[in-house]
């Protein structure tokens, strides 16, 4: 985001503390359709973004006074969007198995680099989005969180509530996963390549 | 030479490893061709997620639009409602309108269907008691948890399709009522002698039966007279009703005057401004009247509900008897078999002569009941009542919390809301005259209606008491929690309000309209693109 830009979105930030619904207005058509798509990613179902989405910017227009200017305004939304989202997610127990014991304990198979490779050039951007909706809650959240959001290692660790030292294991777990699955979808199977 | 592993490789792509590590994974990468290879193969699938996760693939759903998009409404809600408009108008022109129109053929032209419908106070009065708002509670729970269970499981296009389908259906239903005889004009008769051997349908100025009917009569006229025999039931929707032959099924009357004097072999409904049963008649089962006024003088092998205004007890009651209403008189030729039950606000005058099993159980209702009446168990009531309509509200709250928010909102600009729940009711008792015919036709769509209808109408508290809460403690807080405790002191203040007299019942009658319309407004709102999609 330009200067420019970042000092409009500043603008309407204030106003829209001050309760102007205008610019309330237009962060929302603004941001929504993004965090609209990082709910779609991260909950099960449409409907389920659907309502997440309202409630997010229900949440973040009463939080605005919390927001710190000082960080961009969407790494903020995403913050928000993400701790509702797991949240709700937390609260259905949809988060089955794989808790941090089990993931800080099971080794995980070397790829061969050739295999990944191919296995990677051969999967479209949808074969991906429908693996990633079979995977379990958290390590889709830790993808969605990382590869769509941008966010960085400790705010990852903050949402997900694991210690940071163990969000590259969870994002590598889910990689893991999400190739088992993209091959369980006729790929090459990646057999255990060099050792570390 | 010692390899990086891969989550080593992971960390170094995402900036993860200090510098020092950082460096010597540099320079190794550089002479190993192996660790290059894996960390080229991370890049990409890190590629490949990102894109994944980033392609705009699917637009924004029409509810989070905001007006930018209201020239585009979703094709899904334009199809819903160019169906639902057609269903509508084909209902009006094939089922409404020509029911109307033999309605009105009969003799029920406009304030004589009201006065039918609404001919005496007990007929109303004995809705209200045979309602039981704990049950509409039970039911909507439950609705509340299957809508929500669908929800879950479907899209909302989907569940859109099947409510509508089986909205239609439910609508379509009253056309397999014509696999009948049906005769129009202005008088019918089956003479003595001739048999009909199918079910009748007859409308028209005068209906006279006096061959046989091997089936059932259902009639739409303003003089019903039937002397000779049906084998089935009796529907009738008739000013004058005499049914003076044998009826071996029920006999259901929708009348001004209803006249029994034959016999019939399975039980009677009677609804009407007068309903009598003279001495000869007969019924095999039971009997429920609700009326104005009734003299009962023949016999009922079963048991008698009646809510009516002024009774005559003269005949035969094999069974109990259950009356609530004005006056009771049981003259010295009655007798009754079961115990007798009367709630009126006299006692009823039982005359020498007339044989009763036991005294007769009388409660004094109305005025006197109030304060006969525990406040123990009027306490325990109004606290059950209010703890279901709480936890009614709470499930919506969680269940549909767009929704809420929603309903919440129109609650909020009050005017705008009381009109359409006015407007609402008006539309609604004009659809549930005819709905209420539908239903003795054995139809789904007057069920239908009415199950849409009371519901809502059960709801409405819940926004009212809502905006009532949020107006008293201050609109500040979004949780769940705080909503519900908001909820919780409104509701309550309604209901101890409820208890003023006369201003108690004026305001839950402004509250049932403002929030009527509250929730409908609710409904509209989300089945749109929105204007404002946040609250203010």
């Amino acid at each position: 985001m330009s200067p420019a830009e970042q000092a409009v979105t500043q603008e309407r930030i204030a106003l829209a503390k001050a309760g102007n619904a205008e610019a309330w207005g237009e962060l929302y058509r603004e941001h929504a359709p993004a965090i609209f798509r990082f709910c779609r990613r991260a909950m099960p179902t449409r409907e389920d973004a659907e309502d997440a989405t309202m409630d997010i910017f229900i949440k973040v227009r009463q939080k605005l006074s919390q927001y710190d200017a000082s960080r961009p305004f969407s790494a903020w939304l995403y913050t928000v969007a993400a701790n509702h989202c797991w949240d709700l997610l937390r609260r259905r127990k949809l988060r089955q198995g794989l808790e941090t014991g089990d993931v800080e304990n099971m080794p995980l198979e070397h790829p061969d680099p050739g295999q990944l490779e191919q296995l990677m050039e051969r999967r479209t951007g949808q074969e991906v989005r429908r693996a990633l909706d079979k995977l379990p809650a958290r390590s889709r959240m830790a993808l969605v969180l990382r590869y769509y959001s941008d966010m960085s290692y400790d705010d990852i660790a903050a949402t997900l509530g694991v210690r940071r030292t163990f969000v590259g294991v969870v994002l590598l777990r889910a990689r893991h996963q999400l190739r088992e699955i993209l091959e369980g979808q006729g790929g090459a199977r990646l057999a255990a390549g060099g050792a570390a | 030479m010692i390899h990086f592993d891969e989550m080593a490789c992971l960390l170094y792509l995402d900036g993860q490893l200090d510098a020092a590590r950082s460096r010597e994974m540099a320079a190794h990468i550089g002479e190993c061709s192996s660790c290059r290879d894996l960390l080229h193969a991370l890049e990409r699938e890190t590629t490949l997620l990102s894109t994944a996760l980033t392609e705009d693939t699917e637009p924004m759903p029409a509810r989070l639009i905001s007006e930018r998009a209201r020239s585009l409404p979703s094709w899904v809600w334009t199809l819903a409602f160019g169906a639902f408009a057609a269903g509508a108008y084909w209902v009006w022109t094939d089922g409404i309108a020509p029911w109307f129109d033999q309605l009105s053929n009969a003799g029920f032209g406009g304030t004589d269907m009201f006065s039918m419908i609404v001919f005496s106070g007990a007929f109303w009065e004995g809705w209200s008691d045979m309602i039981d708002a704990m049950q509409v509670g039970a039911v909507i729970l439950l609705a509340i948890v299957a809508i929500g269970w669908i929800r879950r499981r479907l899209r909302r296009s989907v569940a859109i399709a099947v409510v509508m389908s089986a909205l239609l259906f439910a609508l379509a239903l009253p056309q397999g009522a014509a696999a009948a005889e049906v005769r129009r004009g202005q008088s019918i008769s089956v003479p003595a002698g001739e048999t009909i051997h199918n079910d009748l349908i007859a409308t028209g100025g005068t209906v006279r039966i006096e061959g046989t009917v091997e089936g059932d009569v259902i009639a739409f006229t303003r003089d019903l007279t039937v002397t000779g025999h049906v084998t089935g039931d009796v529907i009738a929707f008739a000013e004058e009703a005499v049914i003076d032959g044998i009826v071996d099924g029920n006999v259901r009357v929708f009348s001004r005057g209803a006249v029994l004097q034959g016999t019939v072999g399975k039980n009677v409904s009677a609804f009407g401004r007068s309903v009598d049963l003279i001495s000869r008649a007969n019924i095999g089962g039971g009997m429920i009247v609700l009326a104005g006024e009734t003299d009962l003088d023949g016999k009922i092998q079963r048991d008698l509900l009646g809510l009516v205004g002024r009774s005559n007890l003269d005949g035969l009651i094999s069974g109990q008897a259950w009356i609530h209403g004005g006056t009771l008189t049981v003259e010295s030729t009655a007798e009754i078999r079961g115990p007798v039950t009367f709630e009126g606000p006299q006692e009823p005058v039982v005359e020498a002569g007339a044989k009763l099993a036991s005294p007769i159980r009388t409660e004094i209702t109305q005025d006197v009941r109030r304060t006969r009446r525990s406040t123990a168990r009027v306490v325990i009531r109004a606290i059950v009542s209010y703890g279901a309509a709480l936890a009614v509200g709470i499930l919506l709250l969680v269940i549909f919390p767009g929704f809420f928010s929603a309903a919440l909102r129109e609650a909020a600009k009050i005017g705008l809301p009381i009109g359409i729940g006015a407007m609402a009711l008006l539309i609604g008792v004009v659809l549930l005259i005819p709905g209420l015919l539908l239903v003795f036709l054995g139809v789904g769509a007057g069920v239908a209606g009415a199950m849409a209808y009371a519901p809502i109408l059960y709801v409405a508290q819940v926004f009212v008491g809502a905006w009532l809460g949020n107006k008293i403690m201050g609109e500040t807080s979004v949780a769940t929690s705080s909503v519900i405790g908001r909820m919780a002191v409104g509701l309550l203040i309604l209901r101890v309000a409820g208890f003023i007299p006369v201003l108690g019942g004026l305001m839950w009658l402004a509250v049932l309209l403002w929030g009527t319309g509250a929730v409908l407004l609710g409904f509209y709102r989300m089945s749109r693109v929105e204007d404002e999609p946040l609250p203010a």
